[in-house]
């Protein structure tokens, strides 16, 4: 991986570990969801959207830097734990970055972000469930416990699935939206790099190609029955090569040239810096 | 009185603990919470404290901790605090005792567990299409902290902090938070 910018006497330990890559993933999928939702805050459609996105963004960024934390805590790391969080979550550079494209990309409108947030948080659910399988303690128990909160951005994502499928007027632009971020989520199901011994170690059981069969089988019966099943991806259904390749650290200048430099500027001006 | 020497008492370091407040609810506190998971007072003097977070987005996270590390410092005979957030067993609402509950809804801010029926009123479409089961906001219905009413609705999932939603009383037609479930 490239290199981690940090404050001064902080010793990461290793990152290309199998179970710090994964980790890594799981997180990263989140904070840079999260930066996406984030844009909605003072501009959202209505007051209630504004705050829904701005918890959903605060939510999705929280739950990297638990992450984060447990992948230090895991790894032995006995230094400052919030500078280590912060070194991890801003303090690499963009190719050390582990989610998928996806999650980079623009708000655009809110139809996309609701599409997208759609798929995203069923994902992240048949996730948690596979995490909280975890042979790792501190995975497990992390997992779990944000299982349980992920309810409330569920019912949120399904509100607004059934209410915009519904309405003549946002159906067309949200089955769109879907026509676009469908294919491209499956990124979210390319395995991190070694991914394969994480899984074969018990760490994350199935690992992220197994994730894509278990959304597939929820997910298809929706779009059906919203009358949108020809959005439905097929079995052997890929990425579109732009969008692949995120676990592996191949970004688009969605991610390196706005989301990246904006969210890791404070930090890479004054590294460590506390606040 | 001489440090390392004195005997902590562990009553007074958990009453410490217990009675350190939420910095967004003050008269509640994280004891009425219950997430105090376990102390341990050490030969040495230094007080393990675990603590169980409620909402893992909750900013007030980091201020506990440091309120918790003042409050036990405190004590007499302490001589160091560590304190340790853990997630198993996970947080739940059926956690917060009587107190909080009372608290809470003096707070205008409707406990959870008040399960009483409320009517769905005209033109709030149920949700058809769920990839996940999840209950609805009708299955977990409060009472409003003003009125006592039950019946009333949930407008939004997401509040003003991340542990809150917003409902409305249909009877005395005032806004309310209430304290989320999982």
């Amino acid at each position: 991986m490239s290199s981690v910018l940090t404050g001064p006497d902080l010793a990461l330990p290793d990152l290309h570990t199998p179970r710090a890559q994964v980790l890594l993933a799981v997180a990263d999928d989140n904070l840079v969801t999260g930066h996406r939702s984030s844009h909605w805050t003072g501009v959202a459609p209505s007051l209630e959207e504004d705050l829904a996105f701005s918890t959903i963004a605060q939510d999705g960024i929280s739950h990297a830097d638990l992450w984060y934390r447990v992948l230090l805590q895991g790894a032995g790391f006995d230094g400052d734990l919030r500078a280590g969080v912060d070194a991890l979550g801003l303090g690499r550079d963009a190719d050390g970055y582990r989610h998928a494209v996806v999650c980079e990309r623009p708000p655009r409108d809110f139809a996309f972000t609701l599409a997208r947030h759609w798929v995203h948080v069923h994902v992240e659910a048949a996730r948690l469930q596979a995490l909280s399988g975890s042979n790792d303690a501190e995975v497990a128990a992390l997992a779990i416990k944000l299982a349980h909160e992920l309810r409330y951005h569920r019912e949120h994502a399904d509100h607004w699935f059934a209410r915009l499928t519904g309405d003549d007027g946002a159906r067309g632009r949200f089955a769109d939206a879907l026509a676009v971020v469908l294919p491209e989520s499956f990124g979210l199901f390319e395995p991190a790099p070694g991914e394969h011994e994480a899984v074969a170690d018990g760490v994350f059981p199935g690992g992220h190609p197994g994730l894509r069969p278990v959304w597939l089988e929820s997910a298809a019966p929706v779009l059906v029955t919203a009358g949108l099943g020809d959005l439905v991806p097929a079995d052997d259904a890929q990425a579109p090569a732009e969008a692949a390749g995120g676990r592996a650290g191949r970004h688009t200048a969605d991610f390196t040239d706005d989301v990246w430099p904006e969210m890791t500027a404070l930090y890479r001006a004054d590294p460590g810096a506390r606040w | 009185m001489t440090t390392g020497s004195t005997t902590v008492d562990p009553v007074a370091v958990r009453r410490a603990v217990e009675d350190v407040p939420d910095p967004e609810l003050p008269p509640v506190t994280i004891g009425m919470l219950g997430m105090v998971h376990d102390l341990a007072v050490a030969d040495d003097g230094t007080v393990r404290v675990e603590l169980l977070p409620t909402f893992s987005g909750c900013p007030a996270t980091e201020m506990i901790e440091r309120d918790v590390v003042d409050a036990v410092r405190e004590v007499d005979g302490v001589d160091a605090v560590v304190v340790r957030f853990r997630f198993d067993p996970p947080w739940t609402p059926d956690r917060i005792d009587a107190t909080g509950r009372e608290r809470l809804r003096e707070f205008g801010i409707a406990p959870p567990g008040g399960a009483v029926p409320s009517p769905r009123p005209e033109g709030r479409p149920a949700l058809p299409l769920l990839v996940t089961p999840s209950p609805a906001a009708d299955a977990d219905p409060r009472p409003c902290p003003y009125c006592g009413a039950t019946d009333t609705v949930r407008d939004s999932d997401f509040g003003p902090t991340p542990c809150r939603d917003l409902r409305f009383c249909e009877q005395c037609q005032q806004p309310f938070e209430a304290f989320k479930t999982f």
